[in-house]
């Protein structure tokens, strides 16, 4: 979706930066901040979670910090769901990221092999 | 006593769309399920968040095996010990859940639809405990339970789908279902839990408040009038995804 979602927009987007982290220029406005916050919150470490969280305030705005957070809440979500479940990818969404998922060395993943991927 | 999730002292805006859809999943947690007593859907709560301070499921992360042997969970609660197991495992080990794994705790008397009953709680109540989080505010304390029995209420459309779980697919879903899939369409990752299907509605819920609405989901670019655009959205999604080593 992050793709598709650039390509609405015309931006030009790195996909690295989905598994490399803050290291990498996206291209995307606030993505060092946004990469820094979703790591962070996935941890235990409240004072790393409060900086990242004002880096996205500071780069971005306080409105976008707290739906930032939201959506790593989501997604904390959604992996579980997918991890505990079993499912396989859809088929649609499988044929369409063939390339990317290479690219970005996901098809290494544990969870790959029974996603149906391997 | 109405689960508040007041954010006036935040210190940030919130939109009241979110602690709408909180208050809701927390009411609907403490009713009894189709599997669960409200009483014990109320402890999977507490026992998730046991698990992010369990020594055991630390020493479990760090191990090459995830069955190997490393001790007792920290629970407090009177859960079955396949359920705690259960629970901290989804908690704190997602990505290395097995069909195998799941096949053995139906052998030891965890049905399918307890199974994911469990799971639906869990995950919601991870979730909004991680928005918590990340904005640096308190957890709200665990859902009232309210009495009552479950209602063991197994859909007649679920079936095998390719997942671990039967699973309800748009074309076998009967009238009782029919609101799970708007205009006949889903992705695995939504019809994941329909076996208990209220665990869908209670998951597209929160993702109408978390992330956005079904819809939208299935158009690339809309954010929906969020305050960050969609590729932004989307950078997040992928990177928890990866961080989580999750393929999906």
């Amino acid at each position: 979706m992050l793709r598709a979602s650039g390509q609405t927009t015309g931006e030009d987007i790195d996909l690295q930066g989905i598994v490399e982290g803050d290291a990498v220029e996206t291209g995307i406005p606030g993505s060092k901040a946004l990469l820094t916050f979703a790591e962070a919150a996935l941890g235990d470490d409240l004072q790393e979670i409060a900086a990242a969280r004002n880096a996205v305030i500071e780069a971005l705005s306080e409105a976008a910090m707290v739906d930032a957070a939201a959506v790593i809440a989501h997604f904390q979500r959604m992996v579980r769901i997918a991890d505990g479940t079993g499912i396989q990818l859809d088929p649609q969404m499988a044929a369409l990221t063939t390339d990317i998922r290479e690219q970005l060395g996901i098809d290494s993943y544990a969870s790959a092999a029974r996603g149906g991927l391997l | 006593m109405e689960a508040s999730f007041d954010y006036s002292q935040a210190g940030y805006a919130i939109r009241e769309d979110i602690p709408a859809a909180y208050r809701a999943i927390w009411r609907k947690i403490g009713e009894p399920g189709s599997w669960w007593s409200g009483a014990q859907r109320s402890a999977l709560v507490r026992e998730a968040r046991n698990a992010r301070s369990c020594a055991a499921c630390r020493k479990r992360k760090a191990a090459l095996s995830p069955e190997a042997d490393c001790g007792l969970h920290n629970g407090s609660t009177d859960l079955p010990d396949l359920a705690v197991d259960a629970v901290h495992r989804i908690t704190t080990d997602p990505s290395r859940l097995s069909r195998g794994w799941l096949e053995s705790l139906a052998a030891a008397g965890l049905s399918d639809g307890h199974y994911v009953e469990l799971l639906s709680v869990v995950v919601s109540a991870i979730s909004i405990d991680a928005f918590h989080r990340a904005l640096g505010l308190p957890l709200e304390p665990p859902p009232e339970p309210v009495p009552g029995p479950p209602d063991g209420y197994r859909p007649s459309g679920a079936a095998d789908s390719g997942a671990w779980v039967h699973t309800v697919q748009p074309g076998n879903a009967g009238a009782a279902e029919a609101d799970l899939y708007p205009g006949g369409r889903t992705a695995n990752v939504i019809s994941a839990m329909s076996l208990v299907p209220d665990s869908v509605r209670m998951q597209l819920r929160l993702a109408r408040a978390q992330y956005l609405p079904l819809q939208s989901v299935m158009t690339p670019g809309d954010n929906c009038g969020r305050a960050i655009s969609r590729v932004q959205m989307e950078l997040l999604a992928g990177r928890v995804s990866s961080l989580s080593q999750c393929f999906y």
